[in-house]
C-alpha cells in the first residue's frame, strides 16, 4: 500500500509539469498580457516595453516558463492584474470554493444517494419513473439556466434568499448555489446509485442476507448499500475536482468570489499568473482527489489490493 | 412433523406468459431426517425450497396455493416479522455457489457473527468469538486468524464450509441445502458432504438436500422425492428407489449414471428436453419424453399412486415400471 501511494505521488510530477506547461502555452496564445493593463486604450510603446521588461515578457517563452516554475517552487505564484499576490487571491478564493464544493457534494450524497436507493428498490414504479424523468430534465438543462431561474424565483420574486452572495460567503448563503452547482452531478449520482442498487438487489449475497433472517433495513444498509456505493463513491470523488474548477458559471451567477470568479477575471484581463496559478492548484486537487478515491476503493472493496 | 409442504403452487409472471414452476408439491421432513429432492434444472426443486425459506423473488414469483407448515405453524399466514425470526434461527439454507452467496466486502467473521448479533442480541465481540468456534467446528484451519479474512481469500471448499457454518450457527431445526457441492471440485465434494452429514446427525436437524446428482444422495438421504415440471413424480425411501424405480423418469435418471460395469457402452440419456414451464404438456407432463407413454398419458394427469409402503409414483403404469426392472 505504502509503495503504491509513493508510486502514485511520483506519477503526479510529470502530470503536474505537463499540465502547467500546457496551460502556460495556452494562456500565451490568448493574447497580449500587457494590453489589458491599460484599460480601454492601447498602452503607449514606451510603457509597453517597460512593462514587458518588468514582467520578463521580452524573454523567450521557455525561459519565462522556467522562471515561473522556479518561482512556484518557492511559493511565489506571481502577481494578479490588480497588483495583489496570486497566493493572496488563492487564500481568499479557495476557502470560498471549497465551502461551495462541500455543500454541493453533501447534496450529491444526501439527495442523490437517497433518491437512487429509493428508485433502485422500486424500479418501474411511479416514484422511479418520475425521479428518472426529473434527472433527465436536470441533466439536459444547462446549469446557467437552472442557476438564473432559481436566482430569479427564490432571490428576486419570493425573496427567500439573497440573490447575490456576500464576500464572506457563509455556508448558509451557499445552499442554493451549492444545489445549482451539484444539480447535474446529483442527477448522475441518482442514476448511478439506482442502477447499482437494482442490479445488486438480485445478487446471491443479498438473498443470503434475507435467508439469514436479517431485518430489512440491515439487509439494505449493511449488505446491499455497501456494495452498491462503490461505483458511486468513485464518481463523487472524481467529481470533487470537476466541481471546484467547474464552479465558474455558478460563481458568476451568484457573484461568489471563489476560484471560478478569479479564473474568469484572470482570463478576461489576460493575466497569465492568475490563470496558470489557479489551474495548477486545480490540477493538483484533481490528482489528489483521484488518488484518495483509489485508496478508498481498496477500503470499500477488500478484493482490491494495491502493491 | 418438522416440515410439511402441502399442495404448493408457485408461478412466475414472465414476458412469455405465466411459468408454472411448482404445481402441487407436497413433501414432509421429520426431525433428524434427510429428504433428497432430485430433479433437472427447472423442475421446481429450488423454487419450492425458496418458498419454504420465504426468499422467493416476489414479483415475479407468486405463491398461488398450498400450505407450508413448520413445526405446526403455517408460514404462509404469519406476519413477515415472525417469518424473519424463523429464518436463520429455525430454518437455514446453504446455497450452491458460496463465492457469490457470501458478501464480498464483509469479512467471514462479520458474516458469521451477524447471526448472533441479530438473532441473539450478542455483542460484536462475543459474536466474533462464536464465529471462530463455528469455523473450528467446520474444520477451517487457523480459524482465529482467518476470521478476519474475506470470502475471496478462501478456497472453494473452505468457502462452502463457511456457508455451512453460517447455516448451522443457531442450530436450526431444519436446513435446506441447495446443491451444496455442485460448485466444488470432485475431490472436495465428498469432504463437504461428509461434514454436512456429520453435523446433521450431531444436531439432529432435518435436512432437505436439493440435488441433481443421484450419486450424492445414496449415502446420506433417508427419502428421495423426484421432481419433474413442478411436480413430485416419485417419492420413496432411498433404498427402494435404487432397487427398483417406480417411475420411468426416475429410471431414466438412474440409467444415465455412468457405471463401471458398463464401461465402453454408450451412456443412456433421457431423450428430449425438460418442458417449457409456460406450456406444460397436458396429461402426464413427462409423456413426450417417456419410452412407456401410451394414449392415456396424453390426456389424463396421473395422481400420486401408492406404489408400496411409504412410496408414491405419479405414473399410470407404475406397476409395469416396477416389475420391468
Amino acid at each position: 500500500m505504502g509503495r503504491y501511494v509513493v508510486r502514485r505521488l511520483l506519477q503526479m510530477i510529470p502530470v503536474f509539469i505537463g499540465a502547467t506547461l500546457l496551460i502556460f502555452l495556452m494562456v500565451n496564445v490568448m493574447g497580449d498580457p500587457i494590453a489589458g493593463l491599460c484599460g480601454e486604450r492601447a498602452c503607449d510603446p514606451a510603457t509597453t516595453a517597460q512593462l514587458e521588461k518588468e514582467f520578463g515578457l521580452d524573454k523567450p517563452l521557455w525561459q519565462q516558463y522556467l522562471t515561473y516554475m522556479g518561482n512556484v517552487f518557492t511559493g511565489d505564484f506571481g502577481t494578479a492584474f490588480n497588483g495583489q499576490q496570486v497566493t493572496e487571491l488563492m487564500a481568499t478564493a479557495f476557502p470560498v470554493t471549497i465551502r461551495l464544493t462541500i455543500v454541493a457534494v453533501l447534496f450529491e450524497i444526501v439527495i442523490g444517494v437517497t433518491l437512487g436507493v429509493v428508485t433502485g428498490m422500486r424500479r418501474g414504479r411511479p416514484v422511479d419513473t418520475s425521479v428518472l424523468l426529473a434527472t433527465l430534465v436536470v441533466i439536459s438543462v444547462p446549469t446557467f439556466v437552472t442557476g438564473l431561474l432559481l436566482q430569479l424565483l427564490l432571490g428576486v420574486q419570493w425573496k427567500w434568499i439573497k440573490p447575490s452572495v456576500s464576500p464572506d460567503a457563509a455556508l448558509g448563503e451557499l445552499i442554493v448555489p451549492g444545489l445549482v452547482l451539484a444539480s447535474v452531478s446529483l442527477a448522475y449520482v441518482t442514476r448511478l446509485t439506482r442502477t447499482s442498487i437494482a442490479e445488486n438487489k438480485r445478487s446471491d449475497y443479498v438473498r443470503t442476507a434475507v435467508a439469514k433472517g436479517l431485518p430489512r433495513h440491515r439487509v439494505v444498509t449493511r449488505h446491499l448499500l455497501r456494495n452498491s456505493l462503490i461505483p458511486v463513491i468513485t464518481f463523487i470523488g472524481t467529481d470533487i475536482g470537476a466541481l471546484m474548477g467547474g464552479a465558474i458559471v455558478t460563481e458568476r451567477i451568484f457573484n461568489i468570489h471563489g476560484v471560478g470568479y478569479q479564473l474568469y477575471q484572470g482570463i478576461l484581463r489576460h493575466n497569465t499568473q492568475t490563470v496558470v496559478g489557479f489551474v495548477t492548484v486545480l490540477v493538483l486537487v484533481f490528482l489528489v482527489a483521484n488518488l484518495l478515491v483509489d485508496l478508498l476503493y481498496a477500503v470499500l472493496d477488500p478484493r482490491i489490493r494495491y502493491a | 412433523m418438522l416440515l410439511e409442504v402441502r399442495d404448493l403452487h408457485v408461478e412466475f409472471r414472465t414476458r412469455d406468459g405465466v411459468a408454472h414452476a411448482v404445481n402441487g408439491v407436497s413433501y414432509e421432513v421429520d426431525a433428524g431426517q434427510t429428504l433428497a429432492v432430485l430433479g433437472e434444472s427447472g423442475s421446481g426443486k429450488s423454487v419450492t425450497a425458496q418458498a419454504v425459506m420465504g426468499i422467493l423473488d416476489t414479483p415475479p414469483g407468486r405463491i398461488t396455493g398450498g400450505r407450508i407448515l413448520f413445526q405446526g405453524q403455517d408460514l404462509l399466514t404469519i406476519r413477515e416479522e415472525e417469518r424473519r425470526r424463523i429464518r436463520g434461527a429455525g430454518m437455514a439454507m446453504i446455497f450452491q455457489d458460496a463465492l457469490s452467496a457470501l458478501n464480498p466486502v464483509l469479512s467471514v467473521g462479520d458474516q458469521l457473527g451477524e447471526m448472533f448479533v441479530v438473532h441473539r442480541g450478542m455483542s460484536k465481540r462475543d459474536a466474533r468469538a462464536r464465529a471462530v468456534e463455528l469455523m473450528d467446528r467446520v474444520r477451517i484451519p487457523a480459524a482465529a486468524q482467518r476470521v478476519r479474512d474475506y470470502p475471496h481469500q478462501f478456497s472453494g471448499g473452505m468457502r462452502q464450509r463457511i456457508m455451512i457454518a453460517m447455516a448451522l450457527a443457531l442450530e436450526p431445526a431444519l436446513v435446506i441445502a441447495d446443491e451444496p457441492t455442485t460448485a466444488l471440485d470432485v475431490t472436495v465434494q465428498a469432504q463437504v458432504m461428509d461434514l454436512l452429514a456429520e453435523l446433521r446427525r450431531e444436531y439432529r436437524m432435518g435436512l432437505i438436500l436439493i440435488t441433481h446428482d443421484l450419486g450424492v444422495v445414496a449415502d446420506v438421504a433417508d427419502r428421495i422425492a423426484v421432481m419433474y415440471a413442478g411436480k413430485i413424480v416419485e417419492s420413496a425411501p432411498v433404498h427402494d428407489i435404487y432397487k427398483a424405480p417406480a417411475h420411468p423418469y426416475t429410471r431414466g435418471l438412474l440409467d444415465s449414471i455412468p457405471r463401471l460395469d458398463q464401461k465402453g457402452r454408450e451412456l443412456y440419456a433421457i431423450k428430449g428436453l425438460p418442458p417449457n414451464l409456460t406450456h406444460i404438456p397436458p396429461g402426464c407432463s413427462f409423456h413426450p419424453r417417456c419410452p412407456m407413454a401410451r394414449d392415456v398419458c396424453r390426456t389424463d394427469v396421473p395422481p400420486l399412486y401408492e406404489a408400496g409402503e411409504a412410496r408414491g409414483s405419479a405414473c399410470h403404469f407404475w406397476r409395469e415400471c416396477l416389475h420391468d426392472h
